[in-house]
């Protein structure tokens, strides 16, 4: 496959970006994992983050040698990859409610949930206007190509994401492999 | 994409060299992105400030950030 670009795979957490690596991986893509955060309630198949992605200001060292990988990077990171790579980002997206909902239940968990942050309803509005943000900065940037994936959209069956993702890496994945992947029963945290 | 708009505005060719010239000097792809960076950085940004602040506590409950 290509090494010219970097996958990128990226949205708010919750949001499906967990489900879209595996789906990558289940097609045979690399993945850059270090696999330091082990699966859990919140996500049974796992998580395939790269703990060195969240430190990418102090030290982009290992991007490089992500070229014709996939590696996830939350939208908040976005900002600090190094402009001299290409980067293919698939960003995902997802009703806001459930992934609200779904961020509360992992709070919970992880026992960080702080009543006195931001309610549901200005949380939304917070996200919303990174969301913006982030898109605008994103296409200011040649060196970013992005396609937005919907992530309830695949839970419902519909294959046009899949599809189209095949299309965005060039062929370098198929959409009956990625398919593969796809546990409708770990839907949950709708509301 | 993700609900946002582009506005153009116009600069007089003068200026727009020298924001070429200085954009290559500095090492950006073209002199949009030069400009666009430093409206960025100099852009009073209240709302987007306090969203990104909320945004930045949540993903770091959330074990996304350090």
């Amino acid at each position: 496959m290509s090494t010219d670009f970097i996958t990128v795979v990226s949205g708010l957490p919750r949001s499906g970006t967990s489900l879209m690596m595996q789906m990558l991986q289940s097609a045979g893509m690399a993945v850059v994992s270090d696999g330091e955060r082990t699966p859990d309630a919140d996500n049974p198949k796992g998580y395939l983050e790269f703990e060195a992605a969240k430190k990418l200001k102090q030290d982009a060292s290992w991007v490089p040698g992500a070229r014709g990988k996939v590696v996830k990077v939350i939208s908040m990171l976005l900002y600090d990859l190094p402009p001299e790579f290409e980067y293919r980002v698939i960003f995902m997206r997802r009703h806001m409610d459930e992934i609200l909902a779904s961020q509360k239940e992992m709070l919970k968990r992880r026992g960080t949930l702080d009543e006195s942050t931001a309610a549901d309803a200005a949380m939304r509005k917070h996200f919303e206007n990174h969301l913006v943000k982030i898109g605008e900065w994103l296409a200011a940037r040649p060196h970013f190509k992005v396609l937005e994936v919907d992530y309830n959209a695949i839970m419902a069956g519909n294959d046009d994401g899949v599809r189209a993702v095949e299309d965005f890496l060039g062929g370098a994945v198929t959409a009956a492999g990625m398919k593969g992947a796809i546990d409708a029963a770990l839907y949950r945290n709708r509301r | 994409m993700f609900g946002s708009r582009s506005h153009k505005i116009s600069i007089e060719s003068d200026l727009f060299e020298r924001l070429e010239k200085a954009a290559q000097v500095a090492g950006y792809s073209s002199a949009d992105e030069f400009i666009i960076h430093i409206l960025e950085k100099t852009a009073p940004a209240e709302a987007s400030a306090d969203s990104e602040d909320e945004v930045r506590k949540r993903l770091q409950g959330l074990g996304y950030l350090e």
